[in-house]
């Protein structure tokens, strides 16, 4: 028979592995989103520096798409493993916080092409930083990456600002991505 | 008091059946993964898997992905009921020296 510690030890072994297993899955799921967003989003890039004047529908395009695609993820995974990804709420939470962001860059703030693409992969990165506080570092230090980067971009790139967000947001989140598949 | 079950409270095989207990029924892990999970080596989780698996306690399903081998393990219905018999045999030993 063991003693109190012994028991305590043991217990204490058995939920750390569940939240190792529990973050590995997270990380799992969340890459293959992660590194889908972000090669929509270095087309997407790749498209507007192309068809400046388009930049509306490009964006809109490729926001409904890897929305779409988000959904099918969340779906499939859940048939495969019994686990909901995207329950109701956390649905909602995406659908607030992509309404807030539209609500500050359309309506409240009126900016430009080069500041509307900042303010959202600064906002995108600043929910993947919320996120790094429950479900793991490797989200925290995708956002500082990325985020550290986008700002040198504004001030520091001119007319191929949209060339260096492709490489260091679609890019670094393909990298981010990857980088979580590896370390689950 | 009903005794502690050996097969399972050997640290290795506890860390492997919390890791597969974690999942939902019928859901596995890639012996790879399980091996980083657990920080084990490859024989020393092999030989302990080999174990659990005699015991009935874990279920070993060898299919090839392309050409390589892939070896994944679940726990069956009996480890689960045996891993929470477990659990919930730690949990009287730590109450009943509390009290």
């Amino acid at each position: 028979m063991i003693d109190r510690e012994q028991a305590s030890a043991a217990l204490d072994d058995i939920n750390e592995m569940v939240q190792r297993v529990r973050q590995s899955r997270i990380y799992q799921i969340s890459s293959v989103v992660i590194i889908m967003w972000g090669v929509v989003l270095v087309l997407a890039y790749i498209a507007n520096y192309t068809w400046p004047r388009q930049g509306y529908t490009v964006w809109t395009v490729a926001n409904l798409t890897g929305l779409v695609i988000s959904v099918a993820i969340g779906v499939i995974t859940n048939a495969r493993s019994g686990i909901q990804p995207f329950p109701i709420r956390s649905l909602l939470t995406f659908v607030l916080i992509g309404a807030f962001g539209v609500f500050c860059s359309v309506v409240l703030g009126h900016f430009g092409s080069r500041q509307i693409i900042t303010f959202w992969a600064l906002y995108g990165m600043l929910f993947y930083a919320i996120a790094g506080l429950w479900f793991g570092y490797a989200f925290i230090v995708i956002a500082l990456c990325t985020s550290a980067l986008t700002l040198i971009g504004y001030y520091y790139i001119g007319a191929a600002f949209l060339l260096w967000m492709a490489v260091v947001h679609g890019g670094g989140l393909v990298l981010g991505g990857l980088w979580m598949r590896r370390s689950s | 008091m009903a005794e502690l079950d050996d097969i399972i409270h050997q640290p290795l095989r506890l860390r492997i059946m919390a890791a597969l207990n974690a999942l939902p029924p019928g859901a596995g892990l890639e012996f790879a993964r399980l091996k980083k999970l657990t920080g084990a080596t490859d024989g020393n989780l092999g030989a302990h898997i080999e174990t659990l698996s005699k015991a009935g306690y874990v279920a070993v399903e060898k299919a090839f992905v392309g050409k390589k081998p892939q070896t994944t393990v679940s726990a069956t219905a009996a480890g689960r009921a045996a891993f929470a018999r477990h659990v919930a045999m730690l949990q009287e030993i730590i109450a009943a020296s509390g009290r």
